[in-house]
């Protein structure tokens, strides 16, 4: 109870900074927290990444066993995208059943590496109709500062290239890595009054009225949109938004993935 | 002339008479409900459905539901649930109604007309008793939508008056949609009968005439009958 | 989302006959469940959803109740028998996403200061699912609330759009949406042009995007005239043989 009346109180703080053209943490509108990606930190994953922007903090982890084909895609790999919001990561995270927040965190990470087919699921196959590797990406988040999307988006294309296939682990024989074809990665925007931001901290988040969430590849086509919150937005806010979260997607595909060879 | 709106519709630009069930949004009246607009100084939209919610002053048939010391929790047929203080009953008499004893006052399922004293912001309904008054167990209580009470009333009462008069009943409607009728078993149901007929046609014109019209009849074929 | 490969376009139209703008068939009902205090049925192509509305009510538990305002609620369910395989009973992580929106899609036109501490809610069943049950259902979903007198801003209406054989497309269908490459379900304001829901699955250049989004909110436009014609109708008829 004591977090809830604290969070109305910095809704009204945060509202009028951002009328007068600023944010708490001095940010401009357009910038990103810092952001930090370490990969194959878990050395029982066959991929992993933390990501780290600003103080949210998500660790996230592949891993592949042999499993059945779904029969309407006999040669294909399954990929299978879940996502934690840990008790330890903030006061309003609950033990139990995934609720809604988690829920679409990880439908909207999936959709994205989904969409922009950054895995071949064909080179996936193990044996057509009998055999092929599923690819669980875990999301776990450990501090929820914010913006949980973006680090998770990050995590999960960082983690997946340089994933390991655990052939040895099976007997089996193939490829050593994922073949990892496109790096899609997402950009989120919250508008509060007139103003879009990008990659807001946990009290932007609060105070936002919507947010949106866009996910593109490195040829600057999107594989995945998602608006979430209560106002609605104009068609222009959208175009500008979507420009915005191309923009910004380059900018981090070349900072944080850009030494690994696609 | 009956308008039916839907909510969003442009209803006009006097911003200055915009009423109830109305909003205004850029200079412009718009509906809130789904209703009929009545445009008489007031611009407003009655709504075809919804829920009751109290004001201050409504006159309501109430059932007990709940005795929780020192108040009896009150089922108005809204949303909101409201409390009879068991002072409200005795009003002006030295009479203090102890824990136990509430139930031989009003007792769960007990009908009571009572007029709500007070809403507050946290929407706690007060209740005061009229008269002390509960409603005995002769009669029947039925229970329309509230938004259609206007009707059965009619414009100065000419429907309810009608309705009195023609079914030789006791009848009594409150704010909240619930009535009450005392009467002959034949008269109750012609009452009932009535009532309905008035709840499906409520919002078509030359209803009270058609009302009077049916009544009569009904008389008529009645007499017939007995002879 | 592609499987074997299909011809979805022949000779200029789509496998079912359809002009790249054209909408399925839609059939909207006002008030037809007796317990609701609203509902709506309503059929998109072979989508068969059933809105019902309970509430304002009081909102169990207490903990959750806002004192300020009403707290809406959605539930998006699909029946068992509604698809080709058959679906397990209980809510799944798509169902919980789709409500989520879906309440999202809906929320901003509700004033739900006219009634605090309540809960208002929305039931959304889909009894048959040929793609765009999502929309289907937002549709309905929208005239259950007018129906049951919940004051309103305005109608809230949805339709997807999507990429098939290449090409931008409007209200996809099963067939077109396992086998193409993108799909965006889009809800707005027809009213004021406020898009209140958006998602997108799959691939789109940013101007197919744009075009996608254009052609959503012309279709949603036509939605919203059906839905209105659809509660104003509903009037006259319970009106039955009244003067005008």
């Amino acid at each position: 109870m004591g977090i809830e009346v604290m969070a109305d109180i910095r809704k009204d703080y945060v509202y009028d900074l951002i009328e007068s053209g600023k944010r708490a943490d001095g940010r401009g509108f357009r910038d990103y927290r810092e952001i930090s990606v370490e990969r194959d930190i878990i050395n029982k994953a066959e991929g992993s990444a933390l990501v780290k922007m600003g103080d949210t903090a998500v660790l996230v982890g592949v891993k592949l066993e042999p499993g059945t084909p779904f029969s309407d895609a006999p040669n294909k790999g399954i990929l299978m995208t879940n996502a934690e919001l840990r008790p330890g990561a903030s006061p309003d995270f609950e033990l139990g059943p995934p609720n809604e927040n988690s829920v679409e965190l990880a439908r909207v990470v999936d959709r994205g590496i989904r969409g922009s087919e950054s895995i071949d699921l064909e080179k996936l196959c193990i044996e057509e109709g009998e055999k092929v590797w599923m690819t669980f990406i875990d999301i776990h988040a450990l501090d929820n500062d914010g913006n949980l999307v973006d680090a998770a988006a990050l995590g999960a294309i960082a983690s997946l290239l340089n994933a390991s296939i655990p052939n040895d682990r099976y007997g089996l024989a193939g490829e050593d890595t994922l073949s990892i074809r496109d790096t899609p990665v997402a950009a989120t925007m919250i508008k509060i009054g007139e103003n879009i931001l990008v990659d807001p901290n946990l009290y932007e988040e609060n105070a936002a009225t919507t947010k949106l969430t866009v996910i593109s590849n490195a040829d600057g086509t999107i594989s995945g949109v998602q608006k979430s919150g209560t106002a609605g937005l104009k068609e222009e806010e959208i175009a500008e938004m979507l420009e915005i979260g191309i923009e910004k997607a380059g900018e981090i595909r070349e900072k944080y993935l850009g030494d690994i060879v696609v | 002339m009956y308008k039916v709106v839907v909510p969003g519709d442009f209803i006009s630009d006097e911003v200055n008479r915009a009423g109830e069930g109305t909003y205004v949004d850029d200079g412009k009246v718009y509906a809130m409900n789904y209703g009929i607009v009545h445009d008489k100084g007031e611009i407003k939209v009655v709504a075809l459905s919804g829920k009751y919610v109290p004001t201050n002053g409504d006159i309501v048939i109430g059932k007990i539901v709940e005795i929780s010391f020192p108040y009896w929790i009150v089922d108005i047929a809204s949303p909101y649930e409201a409390r009879l203080h068991n002072s409200e009953f005795g009003r002006g008499t030295e009479r203090k109604i102890e824990f136990g004893d509430m139930s031989n006052y009003l007792d769960l399922s007990d009908l009571i007309v009572a007029k709500v004293l007070n809403v507050d912001a946290l929407m706690r309904v007060d209740l005061t008793l009229r008269d002390e008054f509960k409603i005995g167990d002769r009669g029947r209580l039925i229970e329309i939508s509230h938004t259609k009470v206007p009707r059965v009333i009619g414009r100065s009462g000419s429907m309810i008056k009608l309705l009195k008069e023609k079914c030789n009943c006791f009848i009594f409607i409150a704010k909240n949609g619930r009535i009450w009728i005392k009467g002959r078993e034949a008269d109750m149901n012609l009452a009932l009968e009535v009532v309905l007929m008035i709840t499906n046609e409520a919002h078509t014109s030359g209803l009270t005439d058609r009302v009077a019209h049916f009544l009569d009849s009904f008389k008529k074929n009645r007499e017939g009958d007995r002879e | 989302m592609k499987e074997e490969e299909i011809e979805l376009i022949k000779d200029g139209k789509r496998l079912d006959g359809r002009g790249f703008e054209e909408l399925r068939p839609i059939k909207i009902e006002v008030g037809v469940l007796k317990r609701a205090d609203g509902s709506c049925y309503c059929e998109i192509g072979n989508n068969k959803a059933l809105a019902a509305v309970y509430g304002p009510r009081e909102m169990h538990p207490r903990h959750l109740q806002d004192a300020k305002t009403a707290v809406v609620n959605y539930r998006y369910n699909m029946a068992p028998f509604s698809v080709d395989d058959r679906k397990r009973p209980g809510p799944d992580r798509r169902s919980v996403e789709i409500s989520k929106v879906s309440r999202d899609a809906l929320d901003p036109v509700i004033l739900k200061e006219y009634y605090p501490k309540t809960a208002i809610d929305v039931y959304v069943e889909l009894l048959q699912s040929d793609a765009g049950t999502r929309t289907a259902g937002i549709n309905a979903a929208s005239v259950a609330l007018a129906a049951a007198g919940i004051p309103m801003r305005d109608l809230v209406s949805s339709v997807a759009v999507g990429k098939i054989d290449g090409e931008v497309v409007l209200d996809l269908n099963a067939v077109e949406d396992n086998h193409g490459e993108a799909d965006m379900p889009v809800a707005m304001v027809a009213r004021t042009n406020t898009i209140t829901m958006l998602q997108m699955d799959g691939r789109f250049t940013k101007e197919e995007f744009e075009r996608g989004l254009k052609l959503a909110t012309k279709a949603c436009h036509e939605i919203y005239e059906l839905q209105r014609t659809a509660l104003i109708e509903k009037y006259s008829k319970s009106v039955g043989e009244g003067e005008e």
